[in-house]
C-alpha cells in the first residue's frame, strides 16, 4: 500500500474518531445489517447442520411417507414447503395406506404420526400448545429410540388411554421429574402416563421438532376420540435389513401408487431425500431473510453516503487548501473513497462482533445452535468494504471535481 | 529566459449582463529571484492574478508560460502536480488545517508527492527549525499567534522546495510586530534565490520588494523597481493619501470617509491620472528579460 493510501486511512481513522457520535450513528446502519445478515445465515447454517444429525439420530435406513407430491428437478429435490410441514394434505394420509405400507415388500414396521387437536389438562394445569400425535407400537422402533422411563405402548395396549410423554411435557404438565402413572384429562378421557422419551436432540424445521413437547397416544384410540378423523401427516417405516432400504422404498412407492388410482399425491422419502427438502427449505427461507435483512445494509450504505455528502460539504475549504498545496483530483478521490470504506469497514467489524457476541448469547439461552462460518465474516467484510466503496464514490467525484477556487472561498 | 510569462491574459467571471472582467489583457513577465509586491484597491483583480500565476484557475483568454511551458491549458491533474513541485502559496487566513498538528499541516504537501511519513517529518521539523517553530510542532493551529500560524503556513509553503512563493496579503491578519516577522522570513527566502510574489494593501511593505506592480480594474497600470529598504515611489503617495481620521472626526461623528469623499473628491482622480496614464502603455511596451 502506497504511502498516501496510508495516511489517507489514517486521516479516515481521526476523522472518525474526532467525530464519534456521528460516525457512530452512521455506522449503526451497516451494523444492523452485518448483523442481521450473519445472524440470520448463521442461524440457518445452524438448522441445516441439525436436520443433517438427524439421519445419525433416527437412522440412515429411515423411510417417511407424507402426503404431497414431490417436485424433482432433473432428479434434483426442489422446495416444497408444503411437504415439510404436510399442509398441503387435505386428506392426509390414512389408515388404508398404513396398512399398504405395512403389508410392502422389505418393509419390517411402519408407525404413523397423526395430529389430534386439543388442550391437555392436569389438575389446574392446561397445555394448548402441546402436540397430541397419534401413533402405534412400532414408533419407538422406527425412530430407534429407547424409553428409558417405563416403557412405550405395545400392540396390545393399543387400545387403552394411555400415553407416552416427550421430556419438556413432564416438567410443564407435572412436577415430577418422571411421571409415571400420573393422569391427564384429553378430550374428556383420562389418559395414564405409561412411559416417557429421553431429549430428542431439538432440530426445528424437523418432523422431530417437537417431539420433546409431544404426547403419543395409540393411534386407535386417537381415532375413537375424533370420529376416525386423525390426519396423518406422516408415516415412518423401517426396512428388514438395512441393504433393503432402496427395494423397500420402491416397493412402498409402488403400492402406494396402486391404492391411490395412479395418482401421486404422496412422496416417499428416504433420510437424504428428506434432508434435501428440509435443507432446500432452509436455504430458500434463509436467502429470503437474509435478502430482506440485506435491504438495512443497503439503508446503511445510503447512510455513509449522506454523511459523506455533508462531509465534503464541510470540509471544502480544507479541500481547497489540499488542491492548493497540490493534491490531484484522483488523490482527492482516493481520500474520500477510503474515508468511507473505513467508516463502514470499521461498521462492518463491529457488526461481525455483535453477530459473534448475539450467535454465542443464542447458543446458550435457546435451543437454537447457530454458527458463524469464516466465509460469513468474510463475506461480511467484503460486503461493508464495497457498501462503503460504492456509496462513498459519489460524494468523492463531487470532492474531487471541486474547482480549487470555489473551495478556497467555501467557509 | 523569464520565469513566469503572462501574454494577454483575461479572465471572465459570471454570463451574459453579469460577466465580471477581473482581468483585461494582462501581459507580465517575472524572472527568477524577483520579490515582487502587488498592490491596488480591492477588487482590482489582484487576487485572481496570484491564482492564475499558481495555477489555482485558468484564464479566460491569453498565454501563460511558466518557464517556458504553456501551462494554462494543461489537465488538472498535471497543474497539481505543477503547483505541488514549483510553488508554494502563503495565504492571508493561514489555511492550515486545524484537525492537524502545525507538523502535520507542514508534511502534507509531501504526502501528495509519495514521501514516507519518516522522512515526511524529518523534513516537515527541518523546515520548522527554519522558521522557528521547532518548539510548536505538536501544537494545533489554534494554539498558535497569527504570526506563528503565518510562519507555519510559510514553512508547509516551502516544503517542497519550490521556485515561486504566491503569498495572498500575507500580514492581511496580522499586527505589525507579527507583519515584520513573516517579512522578514520572506525576505530571507528571497535571498536563498526564491521569486516571491506577495499581494498587499500596505505601503510600508514595499521595503521588502524589489519590483512594485500596480493594478486598478483588471489591469496592470504601474510597474516600477524598487530598491530593498526603501518605500516605492509611488506607494510613497498612496501612503499619503489613505485617509486618516482625527479626534475631531471622532467628536463630530463623520466618517473619515464621507470626508474624504466631500472633501478630496476633485482632487482625488486628479492625483492618480498620471499613475493610470503611465500604466495604460507600459505593461506591454516593458521589456524585463534579462534583468536580474
Amino acid at each position: 500500500m502506497s504511502a498516501i493510501n496510508r495516511g489517507n486511512i489514517r486521516m479516515a481513522l481521526a476523522s472518525v474518531r474526532s467525530t464519534k457520535w456521528r460516525s457512530m450513528l452512521t455506522m449503526l446502519g451497516i451494523i444492523i445489517g452485518i448483523v442481521s445478515v450473519v445472524m440470520v445465515v448463521g442461524i440457518g447454517e445452524g438448522v441445516k447442520r441439525e436436520v443433517a444429525h438427524q439421519i445419525d439420530q433416527f437412522g440412515k435406513d429411515l423411510i417417511t411417507v407424507r402426503p404431497g407430491k414431490l417436485q424433482k428437478d432433473n432428479g434434483r429435490i426442489v422446495t416444497n414447503t408444503d411437504l415439510l410441514f404436510g399442509l398441503n394434505s387435505i386428506s392426509g394420509l390414512t389408515e388404508n395406506d398404513l396398512k399398504t405400507i405395512q403389508k410392502s415388500d422389505h418393509v419390517r414396521l411402519a408407525a404413523p404420526l397423526g395430529l389430534v387437536p386439543g388442550s391437555v389438562k392436569a389438575g389446574d394445569r392446561k397445555l394448548d400448545q402441546t402436540m397430541v400425535i397419534a401413533t402405534n407400537s412400532s414408533l419407538p422402533a422406527a425412530l430407534n429410540r429407547d424409553v428409558p422411563y417405563g416403557d412405550f405402548f405395545d400392540e396390545e395396549g393399543e387400545d387403552d388411554n394411555v400415553a407416552v410423554i416427550g421430556r419438556s411435557v413432564a416438567g410443564a404438565l407435572f412436577d415430577d421429574f418422571v411421571p409415571l402413572g400420573q393422569t391427564f384429562e384429553f378430550r374428556g378421557k383420562t389418559f395414564i402416563v405409561r412411559g416417557m422419551f429421553d431429549d430428542f436432540k431439538s432440530t426445528p424445521l424437523s418432523p422431530a421438532s417437537n417431539f420433546n413437547n409431544a404426547i403419543f397416544i395409540p393411534h386407535k384410540v386417537a381415532e375413537e376420540l375424533t370420529g376416525n378423523s386423525v390426519q396423518m401427516y406422516s408415516i415412518l417405516a423401517k426396512p428388514d435389513k438395512l441393504e433393503n432400504a432402496k427395494a423397500a422404498q420402491a416397493s412402498i412407492e409402488k403400492r402406494m401408487l396402486k391404492s391411490h388410482g395412479n395418482e401421486e399425491d404422496f412422496s416417499v422419502l428416504d433420510q437424504k431425500q428428506n434432508l434435501a427438502a428440509s435443507s432446500n427449505v432452509l436455504s430458500l427461507i434463509t436467502t429470503m431473510v437474509a435478502a430482506v435483512a440485506a435491504i438495512s445494509l443497503l439503508v446503511g450504505g445510503v447512510g455513509i453516503m449522506n454523511i459523506m455528502l455533508a462531509s465534503v460539504t464541510e470540509r471544502m475549504h480544507e479541500i481547497g487548501v489540499r488542491k492548493a498545496i497540490g493534491a490531484t483530483s484522483r488523490q482527492i478521490l482516493n481520500q474520500f473513497i477510503m474515508e468511507a470504506a473505513v467508516l463502514s469497514v470499521v461498521g462492518g467489524v463491529v457488526g461481525i462482533a455483535l453477530s459473534i457476541a448475539g450467535v454465542f448469547a443464542l447458543r446458550t439461552y435457546t435451543s437454537l445452535k447457530p454458527v458463524i462460518s469464516v466465509e460469513a465474516i468474510a463475506v461480511a467484510t467484503f460486503a461493508s468494504l464495497a457498501i462503503g466503496i460504492i456509496f462513498g464514490t459519489i460524494p468523492a467525484i463531487k470532492a474531487a471535481r471541486k474547482d480549487p477556487i470555489e473551495a478556497l472561498r467555501h467557509e | 529566459m523569464p520565469l513566469i510569462e503572462l501574454k494577454d491574459v483575461s479572465k471572465l467571471y459570471g454570463f451574459g449582463d453579469a460577466t465580471t472582467l477581473a482581468l483585461d489583457e494582462v501581459s507580465l513577465t517575472i524572472d527568477e529571484n524577483e520579490f515582487v509586491a502587488v498592490m491596488g484597491p480591492s477588487g482590482c483583480g489582484k487576487s485572481t492574478l496570484m491564482n492564475l500565476i499558481g495555477l489555482l484557475d485558468r484564464p479566460t483568454n491569453g498565454d501563460y508560460q511558466l518557464r517556458s511551458r504553456y501551462v494554462s491549458k494543461l489537465r488538472s491533474g498535471q497543474r497539481a502536480k505543477i503547483r505541488r513541485d514549483t510553488v508554494g502559496f502563503v495565504f492571508q487566513s493561514f489555511n492550515l488545517l486545524p484537525r492537524m498538528t502545525v507538523l502535520e499541516n507542514v508534511a502534507l504537501p509531501l504526502v501528495y508527492k509519495g514521501i514516507s511519513p519518516s522522512k515526511r517529518i524529518k523534513q516537515a521539523s527541518n523546515m520548522l527549525e527554519r522558521v522557528g517553530l521547532r518548539d510548536r510542532e505538536f501544537y494545533y493551529p489554534r494554539h498558535l499567534s497569527g504570526g506563528q500560524a503565518q510562519c507555519a503556513a510559510i514553512a508547509r509553503a516551502l516544503i517542497n522546495n519550490p521556485s515561486i512563493i504566491i503569498a495572498d496579503e500575507p500580514t492581511g491578519n496580522l499586527d505589525s510586530a507579527s507583519s515584520r516577522l513573516v517579512m522578514e522570513l520572506l525576505s530571507d527566502i528571497h535571498k536563498m534565490g526564491n521569486t516571491i510574489l506577495f499581494v498587499t494593501h500596505n505601503p510600508e511593505l514595499t521595503r521588502y520588494a524589489t519590483r512594485v506592480v500596480y493594478m486598478h480594474d483588471g489591469a496592470v497600470v504601474h510597474d516600477e523597481q524598487t530598491a530593498i529598504g526603501d518605500v516605492a515611489p509611488t506607494a510613497r503617495r498612496i501612503m499619503f493619501t489613505v485617509p486618516s481620521k482625527n479626534d475631531e472626526d471622532d467628536l463630530a461623528g463623520v466618517s473619515t470617509l464621507m470626508k474624504n469623499v466631500e472633501g478630496d473628491y476633485k482632487e482625488e482622480p486628479a492625483a492618480k491620472k498620471p499613475a493610470r496614464k503611465k500604466a495604460t502603455g507600459k505593461p506591454k511596451a516593458r521589456k524585463r528579460g534579462g534583468k536580474k
